[in-house]
C-alpha cells in the first residue's frame, strides 16, 4: 500500500470510539482509513462497497485529499448509486467458483446477437437475454455486470436493477458449484420436495434457517461447492418431486435419492 | 396412427386421442428437423402459406378451438381482434411461460417436438401478417431453449423462416426469449412488459388490449404453445373436420395433466368432455394409491376451485339441467365452468384422505404470496396476509374466527386487481374453505392465543397511547 503523505491521527481518535447507526449517515472515506489503518475492526453490511469507493477514491478516480480540507472531501465523494442501495452482492463462499465480472470480446459478441433479435429502437428489450449471459458466464448478477448491461443497452441503471430485483431468476449473490433448485409447491410438495430439500441440506451442510423465500433465497454450504433454493413449480408435476441442478432438470426425486443426485456430479 | 409404436410403458392409454402429443414419447423420435419432415412435418405450412391468410383465420374459427392456456377464449376470434387499419407491424407470441401449478404439458411439446411449434407458428403469423414472433419460454426451461434456437437454425436453413419461405413471399423470424422463473410472465400483457424488459406488471384492459396495443403498442396475438400447435391440425384436418372431435362448444382434444395422489400420474391427450373423472382418476390413472380414498381435485391448474370427490352439482339450465355426481363430471370448460371451478390449463391436482387440507391450502397461499407482482394493493397485500393467516391454521395456533378472515381477505382481492392473478390467488382459497369449512375450523381453538409481531407491536403502541 502506498504510504499515504497526511495525517491520520485525527482518523485514529475517532475509531476506538465510533458507533456505526447506518453506513451512509458516516462520512465513508473517513469510514475507509479507519478501516485500513485503525487497529480497531469495523463491520458494517456494505462495507466491501464502501471499501472499493474509497481505493478508487484514494488511488485512482479521483484528487487525493487536501489537508485540513474537509469540506472538499465530503463534497468530492460521489453520492451512493441506485446500485449500491439495492445490489450488494455479497461474498458467499461460493464466490471463489466464479471470475470476478469482466468484459470479454465474446460476452460482447453474444450481447450483440441478443440485442439484434428485437427493433433498434427497442433494445431495452434485450436486458433479460444479457443479465442471463451475465448470470450463465459469472454466475450471478453484480453491481458492475448492471453498469455494463445499463451502458449496452443506453438506458438508466435503475432500469435494469428493476428487473434484476423483480425476477427471482437472477440471483444476486454468488451461488455454489452446483445450485439446486428443489421445487415447493403442491404437486412436489406431496411427493416429497420439503424432506427432498432437508436430505440436500444434511448431505451437503447447508443451514438454511436464516432463508428468505423472497429477498434471500439462496444458502450457500460453507465449503462453497453448493448452495439450495425452493423453486415454485418447475412444470413437471406429473414426475414429482423434481429439481433442477444448475441447467439439468431431474424427475422423481424421492428424498432417499438425494445422495446419490449429488454422489452423480461427484463422481 | 396405428404404425406408431410408442417408448415401452409410455404407450397412450385407449382413451386418448393423440394430436399434439403424437410424437411424445415416440420410438426413434427426436427434435431433429429430418425426423420431422420425414413424418410428413411441414406439409401444412406449405397448403397454409398457399391459402389466404384470411381463409387461415376463418379455418381456426370454424374449428371452434379455445385456447389451451386457461381462459379458454376462442383462438380464431382472438386472431380476428387485430384493428383492420392497422399499419405498425403485428407480433405474434408464444406463451410457453408454463408455471400453473399442476399443468406440464408444454414442456413435452417445446422438449419432444419443437418443429410442430415452429410449423403452428409460421401458420398463425402467416394468418395475422406478422413478420417478428417471439417465443417467450420459461427460465426453468433451459434445455428447451437451446432445442428451440437449435430447430429454429434448422427451420431456417430448410426454408421454412426467414425470408420468402418456400417462395410465398412471407417473412418470418422466430426468436427465442427467456423469461426469468415469474409466474406473472404467463399473464399477456404481464408477458408483454417483460418482453419489453420491464417488470412484468399486467397492464389494465381496457384500454391495453394486446391485440390492439399489445408489444411495443403494436398489435400483438399472445397464443399458448398448444394452441399455436392445434393450429397445424387444424389445416391438416380442416376445421369443419377439426369440430366433430370433442364436444359442441368444446372442440378438439386437450392435453389433461394428472398429478398429486393417483397411481399413474401422466399426460393424457383426450377429446375435450369426452372423458369424466370417473374414466380419468380410475382408468386411466389407475385409481388411488392402495388403501387410500379420493377426497378432493383441482381440475385446471392450482388456480382453478378444488371440488370435493363426494360432490354432486346442478348442470344446464331450464329442463336440460341434470344432476351430476362428480364422478360423472366430463372434463371440458363450460361443465367445469358449471360445477363452480374451470378447466384452466388442463393440470389436474388430485388428494386422498392422507391430505389436511390446512396444509394444501398453506402450500398454495405461499405460492401466490411469492409470485404475486406487487402491483395492486388488494393482491400484494392480501396475498402476503392469507400465507400468514394459513400458517397459523396449519400450524394449529389459529383461533375459528381466522377462518372467517380467511375468507373475508380473499373476497376483498376476488375482482379488484388489474390481472386475474387476483381471481387466481382468491379462489383456490374460497372455495377450499367453502368446501372443507369443518375441517380447517376443526384445527383451529378457542383457547389459542398467538400473537403475530405485529400484533403485539399494535398493542404496544395502543396501550401507550390510553
Amino acid at each position: 500500500m502506498r504510504p499515504l503523505k497526511f495525517p491520520l491521527t485525527d482518523f485514529f481518535k475517532v475509531s476506538s470510539k465510533i458507533e456505526v447507526p447506518h453506513p451512509r449517515a458516516i462520512d465513508r472515506k473517513r469510514l475507509e482509513y479507519i478501516r485500513l489503518y485503525a487497529p480497531v475492526k469495523v463491520d458494517v453490511p456494505n462495507a466491501r462497497l464502501i471499501e472499493r469507493d474509497a481505493l478508487r477514491y484514494l488511488f485512482k478516480d479521483h484528487p487525493k485529499p487536501r489537508r485540513n480540507d474537509r469540506e472538499l472531501v465530503k463534497r468530492d465523494l460521489p453520492e451512493p448509486s441506485v446500485l449500491e442501495k439495492n445490489v450488494l452482492s455479497p461474498e458467499t463462499p461460493g464466490s471463489i467458483n466464479f471470475p470476478p465480472f469482466k468484459i470479454t470480446p465474446e460476452l460482447e459478441k453474444k450481447a450483440n446477437q441478443r440485442i439484434a433479435q428485437y427493433p433498434a429502437d427497442q433494445s431495452r428489450s434485450a436486458v433479460l437475454p444479457l443479465l442471463h449471459e451475465v448470470q450463465h458466464h459469472f454466475g450471478f448478477i453484480s453491481p458492475e455486470s448492471i453498469d455494463w448491461v445499463a451502458d449496452k443497452l443506453n438506458i438508466a441503471p435503475i432500469k435494469v436493477v428493476e428487473v434484476v430485483t423483480f425476477y427471482p431468476g437472477f440471483r444476486q449473490k454468488a451461488p455454489g458449484k452446483l445450485h439446486f433448485r428443489v421445487c415447493r409447491t403442491l404437486s412436489c410438495a406431496m411427493g416429497g420436495s420439503y424432506e427432498l430439500m432437508a436430505r440436500l441440506c444434511e448431505i451437503t451442510g447447508i443451514d438454511r434457517s436464516g432463508a428468505d423465500g423472497q429477498k434471500d433465497p439462496i444458502s450457500v454450504s460453507p465449503c462453497g461447492n453448493y448452495s439450495v433454493e425452493y423453486a415454485e413449480c418447475l412444470a413437471s408435476c406429473g414426475t414429482a418431486p423434481v429439481c433442477l441442478v444448475n441447467d439439468d432438470f431431474h424427475e422423481g426425486l424421492t428424498p432417499d435419492k438425494a445422495k446419490d443426485l449429488i454422489a452423480q456430479y461427484n463422481g | 396412427m396405428s404404425d406408431i409404436k410408442y417408448l415401452p410403458g409410455k404407450e397412450p392409454h385407449e382413451n386418448e386421442h393423440r394430436l399434439i402429443f403424437k410424437n411424445v414419447d415416440r420410438q426413434g423420435w427426436d427434435t431433429s428437423i429430418d425426423t420431422y419432415l420425414e413424418d410428413g412435418g411441414y406439409e401444412m405450412l406449405k397448403k397454409g402459406l398457399g391459402m389466404d391468410p384470411k381463409a387461415v383465420t376463418e379455418d381456426v374459427k370454424a374449428s371452434g378451438l379455445r385456447g389451451r392456456g386457461g381462459a379458454g377464449f376462442p383462438t380464431g376470434i382472438k386472431w380476428g381482434f387485430i384493428p383492420p387499419n392497422n399499419t405498425k407491424p403485428v407480433y405474434l407470441i408464444c406463451n410457453c411461460d408454463e408455471s400453473e401449478p399442476g399443468t406440464f404439458k408444454d414442456r413435452y411439446i417445446v422438449h419432444q417436438d419443437p418443429h410442430q411449434l415452429i410449423e403452428g407458428m409460421v401458420i398463425s403469423a402467416y394468418a395475422v401478417s406478422a413478420h417478428t414472433a417471439y417465443i417467450y419460454i420459461r427460465e426453468e426451461f433451459p434445455e428447451a431453449a437451446i432445442t428451440l434456437e437449435k430447430a429454429i437454425a434448422e427451420a431456417r436453413e430448410k426454408g421454412f423462416l426467414g425470408q420468402n419461405i418456400q417462395d410465398s413471399g412471407f417473412d418470418l423470424e422466430i426468436y427465442v426469449h427467456r423469461g426469468a422463473a415469474a409466474y406473472i410472465c404467463g399473464e399477456e400483457t404481464g408477458l408483454i412488459e417483460s418482453l419489453e424488459g420491464k417488470r412484468p406488471y399486467p397492464r389494465i384492459k381496457p384500454p391495453y388490449f394486446p391485440a390492439a396495443m399489445g408489444l411495443y403498442m403494436a398489435p400483438t396475438i399472445v397464443n399458448n404453445v398448444e394452441s399455436l400447435c392445434h393450429v397445424v391440425h387444424i389445416l391438416r384436418m380442416g376445421g369443419q373436420e377439426y369440430v366433430k372431435l370433442g364436444t359442441p362448444r368444446n372442440s378438439g382434444t386437450r392435453i389433461l395433466c394428472v398429478s398429486g395422489d393417483v397411481k399413474k400420474p401422466g399426460y393424457f391427450e383426450v377429446e375435450v368432455g369426452k372423458v369424466t373423472f370417473r374414466e380419468l382418476l380410475y382408468d386411466m390413472c389407475g385409481g388411488p394409491k392402495d388403501g387410500r380414498k379420493f377426497k378432493a381435485v383441482i381440475p385446471g391448474g392450482s388456480s382453478s376451485k378444488i371440488l370435493r370427490c363426494n360432490e354432486s352439482f346442478k348442470i344446464g339450465r331450464g329442463d336440460d339441467a341434470k344432476d351430476l355426481s362428480f364422478w360423472d363430471l366430463p372434463l371440458d370448460f363450460d361443465t367445469l365452468a358449471a360445477a363452480g371451478s374451470m378447466a384452466g390449463s388442463g393440470g389436474v391436482i388430485v388428494m386422498d384422505d392422507s391430505r389436511r387440507m390446512s396444509w394444501v391450502l398453506n402450500n398454495i397461499t405461499h405460492f401466490y404470496a411469492h409470485e404475486s407482482c406487487g402491483q395492486c394493493t388488494p393482491c400484494r397485500e392480501g396475498s402476503t396476509w392469507m400465507k400468514k393467516v394459513s400458517d397459523r391454521i396449519e400450524n394449529g395456533q389459529a383461533v375459528p374466527e381466522d377462518v372467517k378472515t380467511l375468507e373475508e381477505i380473499a373476497y376483498q382481492i376476488d375482482g379488484k386487481t388489474v390481472c386475474a392473478f387476483g381471481e387466481a390467488s382468491a379462489w383456490p382459497v374460497e372455495a377450499m374453505i367453502d368446501k372443507f369449512r369443518e375441517e380447517l375450523v376443526g384445527e383451529t381453538s378457542d383457547t389459542n392465543d398467538f400473537k403475530t409481531d405485529e400484533r403485539i407491536a399494535q398493542e404496544e403502541f395502543l396501550s401507550k397511547v390510553q
